[in-house]
């Protein structure tokens, strides 16, 4: 009786064993944060490209627009991803109209992503103005760095 | 008889209008923008010098006349014989050695009863050159507590004799103060620098401010991670309320002389001026272009709006006459100009302007187009905002590093900083004389 037993548990360890490497094999990883490695990838993508502009300017330059392109593939395959878009500008201009400007920078992309098919209800955005600046310090290489959106996950 | 009598009186209003010239130092003229002031000592008895609350007094005068941009004071050790003198009215007072020292103006202050606390002081003030006394008051009561209200008092009084208004020493300055990235809290202060103190304690920042007619409110724009909205601080409850409005931008709020605000929301496309209602809600478009349209100020009609809008390619500063619905380009020079601010009369715009060596502040007087360069620089001059005498023009800088506030005038006299007690302050906004002590 005891030998059965012994026999029964074993079988028993060894099927749960057999489930839960099926397990792990049907399913992607899992991050530390319970996102999925690929849910995980296309969140970097979608945050980790900014999109830069000139001084005073709000337009997408082609390259830019095939940044954006990516993104709203992502968007459109992760559709529980909300993305806020973040205008900035560099130091040079004043608080208030800079603030307006970069509503119109972030603003550009959102009808953009929209027109690629992006769900509007995925997107938000803000304008920091000079507010918020990337890098300290003066100089076109500096202010370069300003002129931009940034995009953050709030939610996915 | 009825036509003499209205001959009477218009004659005597002459005669009082003839008189109010005489007395009036004309600082507004061009080349007469500096007035060289000597304060004699003051006196409880003739020659004999009040060492108490009178020179106490003396001392807080002068630090009020000295953030004055156009006021140059005599320095006592230039007056032959000292600044102790015989009398404190006509005659009796030897006028000469203020003149020698190149002084225009001469304060005399007499303690009848000595100047002990709770005493009484006559503040009186002579044209050297000819004797006349400009002005005379009396304030009683006086303690040590009370130095400073008195001599923003005296020196309001004064300043109204010499300019017509006194605005400038009855008002209270609102300023942002930032303390991080997106990290920011409103101040009061008065332009002399006393009663400095912090009305907000908010996360985020407090961009804007300005106040109502009334005193009572300070409107703002608030800007956090997540959105902006429109912060209202009450002085009577001391606290700050936050508006937020679709679309999510809330730019330059401003109050209009009905106390009902205009500030720059999204209207789906680009930022445009609305009017809000009394309870903060949108109540008519003000400008809408398919431009930015932004920083909305207006004369104490209510009827002229000056702004900043790039409709025109790089931003520009527009008047609108809201009564006919006209816009007018008001900056004609550089590519950037922006943060109009219109006096309270209606007769100037100051705005800043980006040039090669930082923004500087300019002012273009609406009646003959003439554009005047009022800042200098050093680092940027930006956020001009008029006084209510729509003579004093208060700004910030980064003249000395830090970005810190100062005062000119619509001639551009030489800046005097404004002690805030240091850090990275900007968006100085004068409230209406008599209103903003925020108590």
């Amino acid at each position: 009786m005891k030998r059965f037993a012994l026999i029964a548990t074993l079988i028993m360890a060894l099927a749960a064993g057999f489930g839960c490497a099926k397990k792990t094999t049907d399913e992607a990883p899992m991050s530390d944060t319970g996102i999925s490695a690929e849910m995980q990838a296309a969140i970097d993508q979608i945050t980790d490209a900014r999109v830069y502009f000139a001084f005073d300017r709000f337009d997408l330059t082609p390259q830019y627009k095939e940044v954006l392109k990516a993104k709203a593939d992502l968007m459109k395959t992760y559709s529980s991803i909300r993305v806020r878009i973040e205008g900035n500008c560099d130091a040079r201009g004043t608080q208030e109209y800079n603030l307006a400007l970069g509503e119109k920078r972030a603003r550009v992309v959102y009808e953009y992503l929209v027109v690629l098919g992006v769900n509007p209800a995925q997107l938000e955005m803000i304008s920091y103005g000079k507010e918020n600046p990337a890098v300290d310090g003066t100089g076109e290489a500096a202010w370069s760095k300003n002129r931009r959106d940034e995009f953050r996950v709030i939610a996915h | 008889m009825k036509n003499i009598v209205t001959l009477v009186f218009t004659l005597c209003l002459l005669c009082a209008a003839q008189a109010q010239a005489a007395m009036r130092v004309d600082i507004y003229g061009p080349g007469e923008n500096i007035v060289n002031l000597a304060l004699a000592a003051p006196l409880t008895a003739p020659s004999t010098e009040a060492k108490g609350l009178g020179a106490k007094l003396n001392t807080v005068v002068l630090q009020n006349l000295s953030v004055l941009p156009f006021m140059k004071l005599t320095d006592k050790q230039n007056v032959l014989g000292g600044t102790v003198l015989e009398g404190y009215d006509n005659p009796g007072v030897d006028f000469k050695r203020f003149q020698i020292a190149g002084s225009d103006i001469l304060v005399t202050a007499f303690w009848p009863k000595g100047d002990g606390n709770n005493s009484t002081v006559q503040l009186r003030a002579f044209e050297t050159n000819t004797g006349q006394r400009l002005f005379g008051k009396e304030y009683a009561g006086v303690k040590e507590k009370l130095l400073p209200e008195v001599a923003d008092r005296f020196c309001a009084d004064l300043l109204e004799k010499l300019t017509g208004s006194g605005a400038f020493f009855r008002s209270t300055l609102v300023f942002s103060q930032k303390t991080g990235k997106m990290q920011g809290n409103l101040y009061l202060v008065k332009p002399t620098g006393r009663d400095l103190r912090r009305i907000t304690n908010i996360q985020g920042e407090a961009l804007s401010p300005t106040w109502s007619m009334d005193g009572r409110f300070i409107v703002f724009t608030h800007l956090d991670a997540k959105s902006h909205a429109l912060g209202v601080w009450d002085r009577a409850s001391g606290q700050v309320q936050r508006i937020r409005f679709p679309g999510n931008t809330v730019i330059g709020p401003a109050f209009m002389p009905n106390n009902k605000v205009a500030v720059s929301l999204s209207n789906g496309k680009t930022p445009d001026i609305f009017l809000l209602n009394h309870a903060f809600q949108k109540e008519r478009v003000l400008e809408s272009t398919g431009a930015i349209n932004v920083s909305p100020s207006f004369d104490s009609t209510g009827t002229k709006m000056a702004f900043t809008s790039n409709r025109m390619g790089g931003p520009q500063i527009f008047l609108k006459d809201l009564n006919s619905g006209t816009v007018t380009r008001v900056s004609q020079n550089g590519g950037y100009n922006t943060e109009a601010n219109i006096s309270p009369d209606g007769t100037l715009v100051a705005y800043s302007r980006m040039t090669d060596y930082g923004h500087r502040i300019f002012v273009q007087d609406m009646l003959t187009g003439v554009e005047r360069q009022v800042s200098f620089g050093p680092g940027s001059d930006e956020q001009p905002a008029f006084c209510a005498d729509s003579y004093f023009i208060a700004f910030a800088s980064t003249r000395e590093g830090g970005r810190g506030i100062y005062l000119t005038t619509r001639h551009g006299g030489e800046a005097r900083k404004v002690p805030t007690g240091g850090g990275n302050v900007s968006f100085p906004r004068w409230g209406m004389p008599g209103t903003g002590d925020g108590k």
